[in-house]
């Protein structure tokens, strides 16, 4: 399902988000990059309503995020947070099933079939041996792997994903993005994701998104896209642009 | 979840609900005039039968129309202190927000003791004990503003809330006349020696209620637990379902305090025991909170009439007990919560 993103405008303090129109295509991973401030995590909340949009900015398959219900939303698009903010511990398990919650009635609890989910969720991101072990116990790395279990478990085809590399060690980071890779190559899931990264997101995007001050200023294939005065024009920073092995590095 | 693991915390459940049921009716024999537990079980069960009037036991009076009300009240009021504080601090994100820190004994105390003292009997205390708690819970939410999920303005907020209720209270000890006085301050150090049909009659089924009601919310809370953004993100109409948790929790704890007096430590002790006994899953520390809170709050209030030749109010009871040992808990609980 493509993302498509028309005139969304929103503003706190003295910062003022506005994207579109821009579409970000089905079954592909898209980056959205620039430096801090830029508004990338902004967006990203917008998208999933943690953050109000205003109607009509933002559809899945035309069909018009901000006038659905939450519960619909939800199966429509998953967020995955950089880190989770909850006090209490709970399980691997019990963590990736509140990915179910769209699914299920207020007074609900999850049955078997969602329980079978999660478990093939975590199963996905390697983490099936992990099911009773607590969240806190878990590295970044897993704890990362555990919130994509989450979205998994959560079916929707729109996955946006907040840094999900930020403090990993290289290893890590390159396991997250292949999965991101592979969750858009195997199983068709539009993967939006936010990245300081640039190595990472020119070898794993399709498309790329810069941003600056709120606005989107360039998208579209790293390779067509990136260049040297794009690089200065965002970070205020000269990179030099370096191939090797087929591979884009950004000389500081 | 493995089936075994399903299997053993059903039987975990199960016991846990058991539990108030066997102290109950152990409890029954208990207090200045003790009856046999063999009398207890023929009295209970002819009487039950044929109703209070037609009991054929001597002790069917003492039975039925003293310690069966009391010991319900105290099995209905623990369940709902202790269901109470664990979806509060579940909803809260905050381990140590009970009905005390979010103004809502205190809201509820005052609320009674203006009914009591200047509107009699006639009017019924729960109602105006409600009104009072939501307005306090009002008052905590609205003075931490858009931190109401951090540890310490809940906590400061709910410091100033109570601290405005007390003297609200103090108020109304000051313009009640002496005979009404010495029964508020009995009153409000918690007992349960007031415990009538008349009363129960309306707590008791509102308390039932309320407490089914949160324990289906069980796993809902679990989601509300990862706080408002990510609930949103996950599909939750986190305004009203935090609402509905809210009111529910403060219905119940006003319902209990308007007949027991304020009853401080059990919504916050019991969630934390069950926490570090079965994790932090709402599944089950919701209905066990219900439970264990039941079985200390009838243990107390059995230690509050056996232990002394006097009655001791079982609201000082369970705040000696519970403030150290809530000390201890907090040093070993850091595996559940951050």
């Amino acid at each position: 399902m493509k993302l498509r993103v028309e005139n969304l405008v929103f503003a706190y303090e003295d910062f003022r988000l506005e994207v579109g129109p821009l579409v970000f295509p089905d079954a592909r991973v898209t980056s959205v990059v620039g430096p801090n401030g830029a508004g990338k995590s902004t967006f990203l909340k917008c998208v999933a309503s943690v953050l109000p949009a205003p109607a009509k900015t933002l559809f899945v398959d035309g069909r018009d995020l901000t006038l659905l219900r939450g519960r619909d939303r939800a199966k429509l698009v998953a967020y995955v947070p950089q880190e989770p903010s909850f006090t209490f511990n709970y399980a691997v398990l019990d963590f990736v099933l509140t990915g179910r919650a769209a699914f299920l009635p207020t007074f609900g609890a999850p049955s078997s079939h969602d329980i079978g989910l999660a478990e093939e969720a975590l199963r996905y991101v390697g983490l099936d041996g992990h099911i009773r072990r607590s969240f806190l116990e878990l590295s970044s790395g897993e704890r990362r792997l555990v919130l994509i279990a989450r979205a998994l478990a959560q079916e929707s085809d729109v996955l946006l994903l907040d840094e999900p590399t930020s403090f990993l060690d290289p290893r890590h980071e390159v396991e997250t993005m292949a999965l991101c890779r592979r969750l858009a190559d195997g199983k068709g899931k539009t993967i939006v994701v936010t990245l300081h990264n640039l190595e990472m997101a020119a070898k794993y995007s399709d498309v790329m998104v810069f941003m600056k001050n709120g606005r989107v200023v360039a998208s579209g294939p790293p390779r067509e896209t990136l260049s040297e005065p794009l690089l200065r024009d965002v970070y205020n920073l000269d990179m030099r642009i370096v191939e090797c092995a087929g591979q884009m590095f950004f000389a500081k | 979840m493995s089936g075994s693991a399903n299997k053993s915390s059903g039987w975990l459940v199960w016991a846990a609900f058991a539990l108030p049921v066997v102290l109950l009716v152990l409890s029954l024999n208990l207090g200045s005039y003790p009856i046999p537990l063999k009398a207890v079980w023929t009295t209970l069960t002819h009487g039950s039968a044929a109703g209070p009037a037609a009991a054929p036991s001597p002790y069917a009076d003492i039975l039925f129309r003293v310690r069966l009300p009391r010991l319900l009240l105290a099995l209905f009021a623990g369940a709902a202190l202790a269901v109470s504080g664990a979806s509060l601090q579940a909803l809260f994100q905050n381990p140590l927000v009970f009905e005390f820190s979010l103004g809502i004994s205190y809201g509820a105390a005052f609320g009674a003791a203006l009914s009591l003292v200047f509107l009699g009997r006639g009017f019924p205390p729960q109602l105006a004990a409600f009104a009072m708690a939501v307005l306090a819970v009002l008052l905590v939410v609205v003075i931490a503003g858009r931190s109401a999920s951090g540890i310490v303005p809940i906590l400061l907020s709910g410091i100033i809330v109570s601290a405005l209720f007390q003297a609200l209270l103090s108020l109304v000890e000051f313009m009640a006349n002496p005979y009404a006085l010495q029964a508020l301050i009995f009153w409000l150090m918690g007992s349960l020696s007031q415990a009538a049909w008349g009363d129960l009659t309306l707590t008791l089924p509102v308390i039932g209620l309320g407490v089914v009601v949160l324990v289906l919310l069980r796993w809902r809370m679990n989601v509300l637990s990862l706080g408002d953004d990510e609930a949103r993100a996950l599909g939750v109409n986190v305004r009203r379902e935090k609402a509905l948790v809210i009111a529910v929790a403060t219905l119940i704890t006003a319902a209990a305090t308007s007949v027991t007096g304020v009853i401080n430590w059990v919504g916050l002790v019991i969630p934390h025991l069950v926490r570090m006994a079965v994790g932090a899953d709402n599944r089950k520390v919701i209905p066990l909170s219900a439970a264990f809170g039941a079985s200390l709050l009838i243990v107390a209030d059995d230690i509050a009439r056996s232990a002394a030749s006097f009655e001791i109010p079982i609201g000082i009871l369970t705040s000696v007990v519970g403030i150290p040992f809530f000390i201890v808990l907090l040093k070993r609980s850091g595996r559940v919560w951050r």
